[in-house]
C-alpha cells in the first residue's frame, strides 16, 4: 500500500500556485498509506539554460566534505552558479547547459556513488524517511512554488526503507522527468535485466524504479510521452496507478484489473489526482466531483504553455 | 428533526463513536455533516436507525450493517456497504470499486456509476446501479440480483455460481461462463417494482446475464474453457 498524489495548475502561470502546501496537504492525509517515506517532485519555474540538479551525500565522511567533492566533481562538467546544503541534499543551480541529454549521463558517471536525486530545468525532487510532515519541517517544501508536481508515501513491501529507495524517482539521465507509484510491477526483474544488459544503471531495489526507466527508453526510441503511457498497460505484469510528470505535462496510468486506487478531481483552474478521495477533499476547497478512472486507462493534461523564468 | 453531528476534518473513529452514542441515547435519525471522503462510517451498525451523510464517504461506509437506512449525498470509496445483512444504502453520486461486495441482504442504490468489481462475491440482496458499471461486475456472484441501467464494462458476470445481472444498456464484453437470456413476465415486474418507485425510467430493453453453469463442475471435454478460466 502507498499513496500517490498529482495536482497541475492549468493557467501555467510559472511560480504562483503553492504546489508545495497543495501536495503537502494531501500527503498528510494519505499517511497511514505508506508511513516509511514521503517525498514530492516540484515542476518549477524554469531556470533555462540552467539546472537544477539534487545530489544526495552520502553519510561516512561530513557532509561539508562530501559537498566539496560533489562540487568539485560537477565543476569539471559545468559552472557552479549556486550551492547550498539541505540536511543530506546539495542543492545546486549549474549552467548553461545547452543540452541536458548529453551533460546528465556523463555527469552521473563521474558522481559515481553519489547519487543525482533530480536533474532539470524545472524539476526539484525532495524526499526523505519518515512521515510527511517533516518534509515540510525539514525542507520546506511547504514554500515551493510551480507549475504541477507530484507525492508520494511509502508502505515498503519488497525493498529497503532509505532516501534511495522512496519515491519520486526522477530518471537518472533524462531531464525533469519523475514518477510516483502505488503497486507493484512483477515483471521488473526481467524488465530490469533488459535495461542493464542495453547500459542502463539502477540506484535501489525497488520495482517502481523501472518505470520511469521503461518511459524514458520508449520516449528515445521516438515514442511519445503518450505512447509510452499506453504501451506500458501492456509491457508492466502486475498492479499498478502510477503517475508521471514531465516538464509541462502530469500523467496517470491505470493497470487492465483496477488493483489500486486512484481519484481524479478537475476545476477550471486545476486537476487533482489522489489514491483516496480523502486527499482530495481534506486540501481543496469549492465543489468538485471526484472520479475513479475505469481500468487500462492512460490520461495527460498538458500546461498551456511552458512555464516562464520569473524575477 | 433528528440529531445532527459536524464532521469537517474529525476522524472515522470520533464521528463513528459519536453516532453510536446517539443511536443509545434513543435517536433514530442522524445527520452527518460535511464529511470529507473519511473512511469506515457507520460500519457495523446494527439498529435501524436513518443514517445520512452530507458529503462524499470514503472506503467501506455501510460495511457489515444490519437494519439501517443510510443515505449518502455525494461519491462513495471502494467497498462501500461490503457484507452488510439488512437495510438500504443510496448514493447520489458514483461508487469505487467492489461497491456491494459480499452483501447478504438488503439494498444497494447507486444514482451514479460504479468503478470495478461491483457485487462481487454477492451472497443476497439487490444492487441498483442508475449509470454504468466498470470492470467485472457481479464477479463470482452466489445470489441476488444487480441492476444496471447503463452500460456494463468488461468481464460482466465472470464466474458467477448464481444470481442475475439484468442490464438496460450494452454490454461491452461478458465474463467466463456467463449467459445473456430473455427477461420473462416475472423479470419485468421485480425490474418495474424496484426501480419506478425509486425514480429510476425502466428502460424499454433489458439483457439478464445468468451463470452458464458450465464453471460449477469440471469437464475434461471442456479442457479449452477451463484453460481459459485459470
Amino acid at each position: 500500500m502507498c499513496g500517490i498524489v498529482g495536482y497541475l495548475n492549468r493557467s501555467g502561470s510559472g511560480s504562483s500556485a503553492p504546489i508545495g502546501s497543495i501536495l503537502l496537504g494531501m500527503l498528510k492525509s494519505l499517511d497511514c498509506r505508506g508511513p516509511d517515506s514521503a517525498g514530492v517532485a516540484i515542476f518549477g519555474p524554469a531556470r533555462t539554460p540552467n539546472l537544477k540538479l539534487r545530489i544526495k551525500l552520502n553519510g561516512g565522511a561530513s557532509l561539508a566534505d562530501s559537498a566539496d567533492r560533489v562540487r568539485t566533481i560537477v565543476s569539471e562538467r559545468v559552472p557552479v552558479i549556486e550551492s547550498v546544503t539541505v540536511q543530506e541534499y546539495l542543492q545546486l543551480l549549474v549552467g548553461p547547459v545547452e543540452d541536458a541529454k548529453s551533460l546528465l549521463p556523463p555527469l552521473e558517471k563521474d558522481l559515481d556513488d553519489f547519487e543525482l536525486v533530480s536533474g532539470g530545468h524545472q524539476l526539484e525532487i525532495v524526499k526523505q524517511v519518515g512521515s510527511p510532515t517533516h518534509l515540510d519541517t525539514g525542507y520546506g517544501i511547504s514554500r515551493l512554488t510551480g507549475t504541477h508536481g507530484i507525492g508520494h508515501t511509502r508502505l515498503s513491501t519488497e525493498s529497503r526503507v532509505d532516501l534511495s529507495h522512496s519515491q519520486p524517482f526522477g530518471v537518472h539521465g533524462v531531464a525533469d522527468l519523475a514518477t510516483v507509484h502505488n503497486g507493484h510491477i512483477t515483471n521488473y526483474h526481467k524488465l530490469r535485466g533488459r535495461y542493464e544488459q542495453m547500459g542502463v544503471r539502477f540506484f535501489t531495489e525497488n520495482d517502481s524504479e523501472v518505470i520511469g526507466v521503461y518511459l524514458a527508453h520508449q520516449m528515445s526510441r521516438g515514442r511519445t510521452f503518450r505512447e509510452a503511457l499506453e504501451s506500458s498497460l501492456d509491457d508492466f505484469d502486475g498492479s499498478f496507478s502510477y503517475l508521471a510528470a514531465s516538464g509541462n505535462e502530469l500523467a496517470y496510468a491505470k493497470d487492465r484489473f483496477g488493483f489500486k486506487p486512484l481519484l481524479v478531481a478537475e476545476s477550471e483552474d486545476w486537476v487533482a489526482i489522489a489514491t483516496e478521495e480523502i486527499a482530495l477533499r481534506s486540501t481543496l476547497t469549492g465543489d468538485f466531483d471526484a472520479l475513479e478512472p475505469g481500468v487500462s486507462r492512460v490520461r495527460i493534461w498538458s500546461l498551456p504553455e511552458p512555464a516562464t523564468e520569473t524575477a | 428533526m433528528g440529531a445532527e453531528v459536524q464532521a469537517g476534518n474529525r476522524s472515522s473513529r470520533e464521528i463513528n463513536q459519536e453516532i453510536k452514542d446517539l443511536i443509545r441515547s434513543g435517536e433514530n435519525r442522524i445527520r452527518v455533516r460535511g464529511t470529507q471522503a473519511q473512511h469506515n462510517l457507520a460500519v457495523g451498525i446494527l439498529s435501524p436507525v436513518s443514517i445520512s451523510f452530507e458529503g462524499s464517504v470514503g472506503y467501506y461506509c455501510g460495511g457489515l450493517m444490519d437494519g439501517p437506512d443510510v443515505e449518502i449525498l455525494g461519491s462513495a470509496g471502494w467497498g462501500l456497504g461490503e457484507s452488510m445483512a439488512a437495510g438500504t444504502i443510496q448514493v447520489t453520486g458514483n461508487a469505487g470499486n467492489g461497491c456491494g461486495a459480499s452483501i447478504r441482504g438488503g439494498t444497494l442504490v447507486v444514482r451514479g456509476s460504479t468503478a470495478a468489481r461491483a457485487g462481487i462475491s454477492m451472497k443476497g440482496g439487490l444492487l441498483i446501479i442508475g449509470g454504468g458499471c466498470g470492470y467485472m461486475t457481479g464477479f463470482m456472484s452466489q445470489k441476488g440480483t444487480v441492476i444496471v441501467c447503463g452500460n456494463a464494462g468488461p468481464g460482466l458476470g465472470d464466474s458467477m455460481y448464481e444470481g442475475r445481472i439484468f442490464v438496460g444498456g450494452e454490454i461491452q464484453e461478458l465474463g467466463n461462463d456467463a449467459v445473456v437470456e430473455e427477461p420473462d413476465q416475472e423479470d419485468w415486474d421485480f425490474l418495474s417494482r424496484n426501480l419506478e418507485p425509486r425514480g429510476f425510467p425502466v428502460p424499454s430493453s433489458f439483457k439478464k446475464v445468468v451463470a452458464g453453469r458450465r464453471l460449477w463442475n469440471f469437464n475434461r471435454k471442456e479442457r479449452d474453457l477451463w484453460k481459459e478460466v485459470l
